[in-house]
């Protein structure tokens, strides 16, 4: 409850300050106010639409000729996009965390692969994903799972190098206590280093919900993918001289998509830790 | 006594040398003879980096000695840790946060393989001997320090081993839980009647609790003295309380006086005062 109030209460902050501006900008003309100098952004409706015509927008149809409205429409693409996020942040979680685990199992194996783990971050989305999608092509991959893959790219990365951390996290002690109980390197993993994990774990996986959208979205776009937030976004943004608005409203469906994800390994997270330990109950001795 | 009943513990002749080779090479065991009885309380003390907790690691098959052997109960270390005939217990408690008190208690008889009623009754039972029934569905940092330290007891006690192997488990308990925890532990040991080997910083903790206290001295870790500890006839009681009034003897004093000389002497570098360091039979 109070999470949700901290964010509505961003929400209006946020419609605040952009009007604000925008209104400021309105009176001295592009100007800080008793200075000659420019403001950054300039403030007219085209650059900044209104925050009430962004919300028009959302109640109007999509096309002349279509009832189906702005905001459904989004809604629509918004979960097309979700599916694709998802099934990337699955595939990415598992892959981290087999990756992690099997990094665990030698020194070796870390050397070798956690440098190709960083460098494979540097390579840069826009030029990766047509790339997965031209293979995906050549392969039995529909282009929604090409998405999906590319999603995975961004997800697998902070789980991997967190859980890696996390399952590394236990002191010396307790493992030694584990091996004078004769367990075995299953045991260890599953008993101790898998829930010393869990405070790694989350902030991970938040952090990778979200990317799995941004990788979605630059997927759909890069595959020219019908139907999701990238492919509405992209279009949007080409007729933005004439509707700012909607782009703007497009931009809102993405961010919210985004929260929601966020929200719903929040939740997760909660349930999860019910009851379970310091990381909610605060520190301990 | 001779020869029939194998010993707990027989160390013969262990060096542990950490980085041989390397120009950070330590010494940390040199020439360790010690053997220990079966239903012996054995402490080990000395100075700090002597080695102590080093070879309580190498009795546990924690560490590997660079020369020399280790039997526990006439096998190899190895063989009885396979075997869990160890319990551990550690300066700081060690318990899992996200295990409630009980189950951190039945986490080594998981791994034993035990049933889950079994495991249950066994927990419920430690817990009444370290006097935490109420506490079984708490986490453990809702524990006190010394209430902690008594979980970890039983957690090294639940599976009945042979030998428990304790390092400095009261070290970071304040003056009266220590004393309270040493009685304790005392009452348990005379109760289940193992095999102990604690090491400590404290000489009133060592005599208070041993049979024999073996002085170590640094650089490289050797045997320094072998104190036998005699305190006259023990209480009779299990009332913790009572058994305090072993510590206001005469032969408390003098026992902690003994021990405090050889520990003396390992700081101005003469010799111990038992004859032959490293024969320690008891
Ligand atoms: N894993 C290790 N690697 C290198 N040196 C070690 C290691 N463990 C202990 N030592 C060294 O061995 C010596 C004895 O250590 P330790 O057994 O912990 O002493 P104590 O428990 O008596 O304080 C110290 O000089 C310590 O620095
Ligand atoms: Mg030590």
């Amino acid at each position: 409850m109070r999470r949700a109030l901290s964010v509505l209460g961003g929400i209006g902050t946020l419609i605040v300050l952009w009007e604000g501006y925008k209104a400021v900008g309105g009176l001295t003309g592009d100007q800080w106010p008793a200075t000659p100098w420019g403001l950054p952004v300039p403030t007219d409706d085209l650059t900044m639409p209104h925050v009430i015509d962004i919300m028009r927008t959302l109640g109007r149809p999509v096309q002349r000729g279509r009832d189906e409205i702005l905001a459904v429409f989004l809604f629509k693409a918004a979960l097309s996009t979700f599916w694709k996020a998802a099934l990337g942040f699955a595939l990415g979680t598992v892959i981290g965390w087999s990756l992690a685990v099997l990094m665990l199992r030698s020194r070796l194996v870390e050397r070798g692969l956690l440098p190709w783990i960083n460098i494979s971050q540097t390579v840069p989305l826009i030029a990766l994903a047509p790339i997965v999608v031209t293979w995906g092509r050549t392969t039995f991959l529909s282009d929604s799972l090409s998405v999906a893959l590319i999603a995975t790219y961004l997800t697998f990365f902070p789980v991997a190098v967190n859980a890696l951390r996390g399952l590394q996290s236990p002191r010396p002690a307790d493992l030694e206590l584990l091996r004078s109980y004769a367990a075995t390197e299953r045991e260890i993993l599953m008993k101790l280093r898998l829930p010393a994990s869990r405070p790694y774990l989350f902030p991970a996986l938040k952090l990778a919900a979200t990317l799995s959208v941004v990788g979605a979205i630059v997927g759909e776009i890069s595959a020219g993918v019908r139907g999701g937030l990238g492919r509405a976004i992209l279009e949007f943004a080409s007729r933005y001289s004439t509707a700012p608005a909607r782009l703007y409203a497009g931009v809102v469906g993405a961010a919210l998509l985004g929260l929601a994800v966020f929200g719903l390994v929040s939740l997760v997270e909660r349930s999860a830790g019910r009851g379970a330990g310091r990381s909610l109950a605060g520190e301990g001795t | 006594m001779m020869g029939e009943v194998t010993p707990a513990v027989t160390v013969d002749g262990v060096d542990m040398v950490f980085n041989a080779g390397s120009e950070n090479e330590v010494v940390a065991l040199r020439e360790i003879d010690v053997t220990v009885q079966r239903g012996e309380f054995v402490s080990l003390i000395g100075p700090s980096g002597c080695g102590k907790s080093t070879m309580l690691r190498v009795i546990g098959d924690l560490l590997q000695p660079t020369a020399g052997s280790v039997e526990v109960f006439g096998q190899a270390a190895s063989s009885a840790r396979q075997n869990r005939s160890y319990g551990m217990a550690f300066q700081s408690a060690g318990l899992f946060d996200w295990r409630k008190v009980a189950a951190n208690i039945e986490l080594p008889l998981e791994i034993g393989g035990w049933s889950k009623p079994d495991r249950e009754a066994r927990s419920r039972e430690m817990l009444k001997l370290v006097r935490l029934e109420d506490f079984a569905d708490h986490y453990p940092w809702q524990l006190s320090g010394g209430m902690q330290q008594r979980v970890a007891i039983a957690r090294a006690l639940s599976f009945q081993p042979d030998l428990l192997l304790m390092d400095e488990p009261f070290g970071a308990l304040d003056e009266m839980t220590r004393e309270y925890m040493q009685s304790e532990l005392l009452r348990i040991y005379s109760e289940l009647g193992t095999t102990v080997i604690f090491v400590t910083h404290s000489i009133p903790e060592a005599v208070y609790l041993s049979n024999r206290v073996v002085v170590l001295s640094p650089r490289p870790g050797r045997i320094h003295a072998v104190v036998d500890i005699d305190l006259g006839p023990p209480v009779e009681s299990t009332d913790s309380a009572k058994a305090d009034e072993i510590r206001e003897r005469e032969s408390f004093f003098e026992m902690t006086t003994q021990v405090r000389a050889a520990l003396r002497s390992v700081e101005a570098g003469t010799p111990g005062r038992a004859g032959s360091p490293g024969v320690a039979d008891g």
